[in-house]
């Protein structure tokens, strides 16, 4: 039974682990909590439903339509809600994240309505035995394919240039900019790259537990969130170590203490975490004006 | 000058609303008038259609009838939002009107539950479609439900379980009163009949991974699963288990019973043992005909809460039709009734006013609600 629950808890872990990285890279830089962020991945979500069944796509077709939707999605809000609020006080994005949020929530209700709806899909409830854990297909897919975007984004922002170019605009975005680069440019790509990857974790979410609802991405954008603390805001394998790691607490501690409690208990976790290293797991330890 | 301006616009307002009333409960009414009180607007705004569709098919029939002794029945429909303040309020509305002789409603328990000394108080009968917490009960004389209580259903869903040779159950319920109560009744008649409670673990709702949950009872080896919940989360529990390679019955209430959980649960609710009251497709000539009214009015197809409606509307029609035009002979009506042939069964009326009726069993094959048999 631990096997399997260990199983459970890394396949949710790894879905947290994909949205944290969108917000771990738009905080990284810019220093705001994009609230918005879990629901790009419920339009993420609502988009490979889309191409799935209206459009009559093949799965990866839809995984790489999606990605674009969002990304294009993530680029304007980050346009529209947030560039033009960027030297004001940073209480003000944040209210506008909320905007954005409650706005895309109540535009996927008017188009989709409340309702959950299944994922037209057979691909994914084939299962696998291997003594007493069983491993169905997609949880095999959100292992591997997760593992492989994580580390494409771990490569892409270590060794390329404009890999670079992102990590000098979150050190600082003034000296990047001063530098030559275009730290516009630079925010955009990371909007893009984080909304991308929610998509992802939106239809693969979708698959695994044939759901897709509006509201989805409320406890989805919160959990991850929390994942993105634990790691250390701001900190790449940081969002992806905390996003595993509570995965993992969550199932385990449902398993062997109470299973409605299970948030309860990851939240305990974080704010226990939050007292004693704030700046998370990985994050460095650097004095921040709030 | 501004307050002055203000005062009169606030007199205005008052005098406009005493007009109001005195206009509507004065007189005599030439149509015979039912009160329904439904949440049409708010979160549950879609079983308030229901509600209203089902009502009005009802009058819509006798209307077209010749209505009763030449008059035509109306009804009058209020929005309780859902909300038990607002309940209330709808519930005073109603009372103080003369015309209004019965009331279909409430939703919710707890709308129920508020309105009911309304109710009781001015003698008006109210019937609700769809309450079915066991408080109601308790209510008030001139409270009546067509929909059975929770208590019920668990203990009949426990009785089912001993005839279909289960000795091991597992419970997953909803974190709520309405989960709870159904653990509690299931799990006192459980014992009565020698079933062991391998298991009863507890979600809250809106809770989608259920993996935690069902690895956990997958080492207990039940014989079925008991679903104390709603079909949203059935369908998920029952996808989530498949993908677990965990093969069990699984056996609920009619809060599971809905197209939704076909539609959600795919192959993985094949086999659910459900109890349901209203069935189309089964030997019930009344609810054949309604289905198929109610598809050639709405163009769609009728819910378990339109059927429910539809039934407490036509109790109150029929009951005017036999005993007369008035409050009281409703309830007289309906304390006498016995094996009335509705829509989602046969029913008659306990002194507390608590619907008797006998559940259908249903299980599911090949993505449709069957008769179990």
């Amino acid at each position: 039974m631990l096997l399997q629950q260990i199983t459970n808890g890394l396949t949710i872990g790894m879905i947290y682990a994909l949205i944290a990285l969108g917000y771990t890279m738009v905080y990284g830089i810019l220093k705001i909590v994009n609230f918005a962020h879990g629901d790009i991945y419920m339009i993420g979500s609502f988009m490979g439903l889309f191409f799935l069944k209206e459009m009559q796509f093949p799965l990866y077709a839809a995984f790489i339509f999606s990605a674009i939707v969002t990304a294009i999605l993530g680029i304007m809000i980050e346009r529209f809600a947030y560039r033009p609020l960027r030297n004001v006080d940073r209480i003000v994005p944040l209210i506008s994240a909320l905007g954005v949020s409650t706005l895309l929530i109540s535009v996927a209700q008017l188009i989709w309505g409340s309702s959950m709806h299944p994922f037209p899909t057979t691909f994914g409830s084939k299962v696998y035995s291997a003594g007493d854990v069983t491993i169905s297909e997609i949880q095999i897919l959100i292992l591997i394919l997760s593992c492989v975007l994580m580390i494409a984004l771990q490569l892409f922002v270590k060794k390329t240039k404009i890999g670079t170019a992102m990590r000098a605009t979150s050190m600082n975005l003034t000296n990047a900019a001063l530098l030559g680069i275009n730290t516009n440019r630079m925010i955009s790509l990371a909007f893009a790259i984080g909304s991308a990857l929610a998509a992802v974790a939106g239809i693969m979410v979708g698959i695994y537990y044939n759901a897709v609802y509006p509201t989805m991405g409320y406890m989805a954008g919160i959990n991850a969130f929390t994942a993105a603390v634990l790691g250390g805001i701001g900190h790449i394998p940081g969002a992806m170590l905390g996003g595993v790691l509570l995965g993992l607490v969550e199932a385990l501690s449902g398993a062997y203490i109470s299973s409605q409690y299970k948030s309860v208990i990851s939240f305990a976790i974080l704010i226990i975490m939050l007292l004693i290293r704030p700046s998370g797991l990985l994050g460095k330890k650097d004095i921040n004006k709030v | 000058m501004k307050r002055k301006l203000s005062m009169g616009l606030i007199a205005i307002l008052i005098l406009g609303v005493l007009s109001a009333c005195s206009s509507n409960s004065g007189q005599e009414s030439d149509t015979i008038q039912i009160g329904l009180a439904a949440p049409l607007s708010g979160t549950q705004a879609q079983y308030g259609q229901a509600f209203k569709n089902g009502a009005e098919l009802a009058v819509a029939q006798i209307n077209e009838a010749g209505g009763i002794d030449g008059k035509q029945v109306e009804i009058v429909i209020q929005d309780d939002k859902g909300d038990s303040s607002e309940a209330v309020n709808v519930a005073n509305k109603f009372a103080s009107n003369k015309n209004i002789l019965g009331v279909v409603g409430h939703f919710n328990s707890s709308a129920t539950l508020a309105t009911a000394p309304v109710y009781n108080k001015n003698k008006v009968v109210q019937i609700s479609p769809s309450s079915s917490a066991p408080a109601v009960t308790d209510a008030g004389e001139y409270t009546y439900r067509v929909i059975t209580t929770d208590a019920f259903q668990a203990d009949y869903l426990a009785t089912w379980s001993q005839e279909l040779g289960y000795s091991k159950v597992a419970l997953i319920y909803e974190q709520s009163d309405f989960g709870i109560g159904l653990l509690d009744i299931y799990k006192q008649s459980a014992a009565e009949k020698n079933i062991e409670i391998v298991a009863a673990e507890a979600y809250n709702p809106g809770e989608k991974d259920f993996s935690t949950i069902l690895t956990k009872i997958k080492g207990n080896q039940p014989d079925a699963i008991f679903i104390g919940g709603f079909y949203n989360e059935a369908a998920l529990i029952a996808q989530q288990a498949q993908k677990l390679d965990l093969s069990v019955d699984f056996i609920g209430v009619d809060s599971l019973y809905s197209e939704a959980l076909l539609e959600l649960g795919g192959e993985g609710v094949d086999s659910f043992k459900i109890i349901g009251f209203f069935y189309p497709e089964g030997d019930n000539e009344k609810a054949k005909e309604f289905s198929e009214q109610f598809q050639a009015t709405y163009n769609s197809k009728p819910d378990t809460y339109a059927a429910y409606s539809y039934v407490a509307t036509s109790l109150i029609i029929d009951a005017i039709k036999e005993k007369g035009a008035d409050r009281e002979s409703i309830k007289t009506y309906l304390d006498q009734v016995k094996d009335y042939e509705g829509a989602t069964g046969t029913l008659s009326f306990d002194e507390n006013g608590d619907v008797i009726t006998v559940p259908t069993k249903l299980t599911i094959q090949n993505g449709e609600f069957v008769l179990f048999e």
